[in-house]
């Protein structure tokens, strides 16, 4: 037996969208042409002087010179030379933007390039924090010092690895030149903040995940791929298809009608979490909350399919069907999930209890559904499997989409809840505030706590919903007359 | 003992890792030349001898079944910071050979990256290759030349990588590291003969402590040196006055 390590094929992880940086590369080539290119100055450091310096003007004249364009997109190309690593800032080392004025910046050496195959990886991080720990003498920025204890939890089984390369190369660097130590320094540590950027640093490294297939080979297709696509083709052509009038009819009806549910087109109230780290959003919205947000009742109004999904929604259609004595239908439809989306090795015991409550003649909770479908199901139910009650599921669906759903839009319940709803106003952070929301950021409520309150609440639901036992009911009259 | 062999062997290899890596990421800049070209290949040349020399004491330790478990554990150490070595060995030179490929020196139109790095990199060369100073004695199409031996050079790497993977059954992840955080500020860094403390990087650091006398601890080196260069020179006294006595 031999144990095979998840040594990465370094050469065969492509990462999609980088492919344009071949192109760039070019570009920065030939930004170095001493005749037509950026033209750099010194930067004077108390007693060192280092060489090719170039000012942010310059690099944007230049660009704006060669591509012939205009002075904004000269600038936002710049700032996507700095985001990506090629230049990198001298001053505001963390804030990777090309400013059009006398901000100095500097050209990356190439091994530090962006590249499609070269990852950055975890070890090599690693090895510079270490490094970067010796020349600090153990005060790292908060942020690299907590990946480095990370990573110290992570790659342990390298760690005696990591402190000797990261002492060894510390050593070869003190023999060089001054200013050659400065540059190598700062190169080194522009390269890990383009790729593991500190909070509120947006570099261009966010990458999809990676492809085993090289983007930019030409694939040949074979004679038998050719004669797959043409089978495909032929069968696509004989599908029924509906009018483009039609589909995007419904789609206009699905866009105006979900258009200001959707955070990315309108402002999720109170704010959205994803970015500006402050939960309120999903914790008015849980499942168990007393008084749902305006949004939430509102989306319940579009769709029967809408309000079901909901369970928060689903709760408050019991309730109402509850007072109009109709609740058999969603309590089919409700074990009919269950069935479908249950355990297989429940599922014959689930498929009995479904018969004795909802289908057998006489049972506690007959559902009425018509003739030919009850016949289906009792004759599917002899050998029940996930989908046996899929017609009679969908016959229910269709009879509270239809009579129930519009008459709980307009019933008092519904009403109430709308009246009652909250609707939150929008938080407005400063940059001040959003550093410390992102620093309380807690862990929030434990799955396997939201899953037992879940089955608590279910088994009371089930208790109080038992069907009643006439002779215990009678006997309890008995004593108290 | 066969421990501490193994132990000088990789901390060599170590050493040539870590100046190879420094000599790579000035490929391609301004800091690049024919020198650089040759001092990555005889750097590369250095480390592959140690590695093969590496493995096969390793591998023979390992194949050993009368060793105690102590022992074991300590050799599966070994192996990883070994493998880990190669790993990154092997990286860096599938890289020259890119930015060698893309940065060739003899062709006129191309132009090196303005960097800032004008120095030379002989220092770390002959830190790697463990000489005083370094003799050039390339000729003038190494980097045509230098490129074929390199992609050979890389098969034979990833060669031998492959088969210790395949023939020794080390598991990584279960060694055990026996630096714990921070060991790194606890190792001997004569940190204060050199200039490194906190230099003025870019205008963000201002302060600029000069470390040269910075660490108290190693005052103790230029003493020594001062006292043995009064004595050489109080020699060289009493031989002249010999000498002149005799004349």
């Amino acid at each position: 037996m031999t144990i095979r390590t998840a040594r990465p094929n370094r050469g065969q992880h492509f990462r999609p969208r980088i492919h344009c940086v071949k192109k760039v590369e070019a570009i920065v080539v030939e930004m170095q042409d001493p005749s037509s290119g950026v033209k750099g100055s010194e930067q004077k450091l108390n007693v060192t002087t280092i060489p090719h310096v170039i000012a942010g003007k310059d690099i944007i004249a230049w660009i704006v010179n060669k591509m012939k364009t205009t002075t904004e997109e000269g600038e936002v190309f710049g700032t996507m030379l700095v985001a990506y690593g090629y230049i990198y800032p001298l001053q505001n080392h963390r804030k990777l933007v090309m400013c059009n004025d006398d901000t100095l910046y500097r050209f990356q050496t190439p091994y530090f390039w962006p590249t499609q195959k070269w990852f950055a990886e975890d070890c090599d991080y690693a090895i510079y924090l270490a490094k970067r720990n010796i020349r600090k003498k153990g005060m790292l920025e908060p942020y690299e010092q907590v990946h480095y204890n990370q990573l110290h939890d992570w790659l342990n089984h390298k760690w005696d690895f990591i402190v000797m390369q990261a002492t060894e190369q510390y050593k070869a660097v003190k023999d060089r030149k001054k200013p050659d130590r400065v540059v190598f320094d700062c190169q080194e540590r522009a390269y890990w903040i383009v790729n593991r950027p500190p909070r509120r640093t947006h570099s261009a490294m966010d990458c999809g995940p990676e492809r085993l297939l090289d983007p930019n080979t030409e694939e040949k297709i074979t004679f038998d791929q050719h004669r797959r696509m043409n089978i495909f083709f032929q069968q696509t052509i004989m599908r029924s298809r509906v009018k483009s009038s039609v589909s995007l009819g419904a789609l206009v009806k699905y866009i105006t009608t979900y258009k200001n549910h959707d955070p990315f087109l309108a402002p999720c109230l109170p704010s959205n979490p994803w970015l500006t780290d402050n939960d309120e959003y999903w914790k008015l919205n849980m499942r168990r909350v007393d008084v749902p947000t305006k949004m939430r009742v509102e989306r319940w109004s579009f769709s029967l399919f809408e309000l079901l999904r909901d369970l928060r929604g689903r709760d408050d259609f019991k309730v109402f069907l509850k007072k109009e004595f109709s609740g058999e239908n969603l309590a089919f439809w409700e074990a009919a999930e269950e069935l479908k989306l249950g355990s297989s090795s429940s599922m014959t015991s689930k498929a009995e209890t479904i018969f004795k409550t909802f289908l057998a003649p006489g049972a506690p909770r007959w559902i009425n559904i018509d003739g030919r479908t009850m016949g289906l199901t009792v004759k599917g139910l002899d050998h029940p499997h996930r989908y046996v009650l899929e017609a009679a599921q969908t016959h229910v669906f269709l009879l509270m989409k239809k009579d129930t759903f519009f008459r709980y839009l307009k019933s008092p319940v519904y009403k109430e809840i709308q009246k009652n709803a909250q609707s939150p106003g929008g938080h407005n952070f400063s940059p001040d505030q959003l550093e410390q929301n992102a620093r309380n950021r807690s862990l929030g409520i434990h799955p396997i706590v939201l899953w037992q309150q879940e089955e608590e609440a279910n088994a009371k639901a089930a208790a109080a919903s038992a069907p009643v036992d006439v002779k215990a009911m009678m006997s309890k009259i008995d004593r108290k007359k | 003992m066969g421990k501490e062999e193994c132990k000088t062997m990789l901390d060599a290899l170590n050493k040539v890792t870590a100046c190879y890596r420094h000599l790579v990421i000035a490929l391609g800049s301004t800091s690049d030349s024919q020198n650089l070209r040759e001092e990555l290949k005889r750097t590369r040349k250095k480390a592959q001898e140690l590695a093969v020399a590496n493995r096969t004491k390793l591998t023979s330790l390992l194949k050993d079944k009368t060793i105690s478990k102590e022992d074991r554990a300590e050799y599966e150490r070994l192996w990883v910071l070994f493998s880990s070595s190669m790993d990154l060995l092997e990286v860096d030179m599938k890289r020259s050979l890119e930015i060698g490929q893309d940065f060739p020196l003899k062709v006129p139109t191309r132009h090196l990256i303005q960097t800032g790095m004008t120095g030379s990199t002989t220092t770390v060369a002959a830190r790697a290759m463990s000489v005083q100073n370094m003799k050039y004695e390339a000729d003038s199409n190494i980097d045509t030349a230098d490129l074929r031996d390199l992609q050979t050079e890389i098969t034979q790497v990833t060669q031998m990588v492959e088969e210790m993977e395949m023939k020794v059954q080390v598991a990584p992840w279960a060694v055990e590291a026996k630096q714990e955080a921070g060991a790194e500020l606890k190792s001997n860094m004569s940190v204060g003969n050199s200039s490194v403390g906190v230099i003025s990087m870019c205008e963000e650091e201002p302060k600029e402590e000069e470390g040269g006398g910075g660490s108290g601890g190693s005052s103790l080196a230029p003493v020594c040196a001062v006292f043995v260069f009064l004595v050489i020179i109080m020699v060289a006294a009493v031989l002249g006055y010999l000498v002149i006595n005799m004349s």
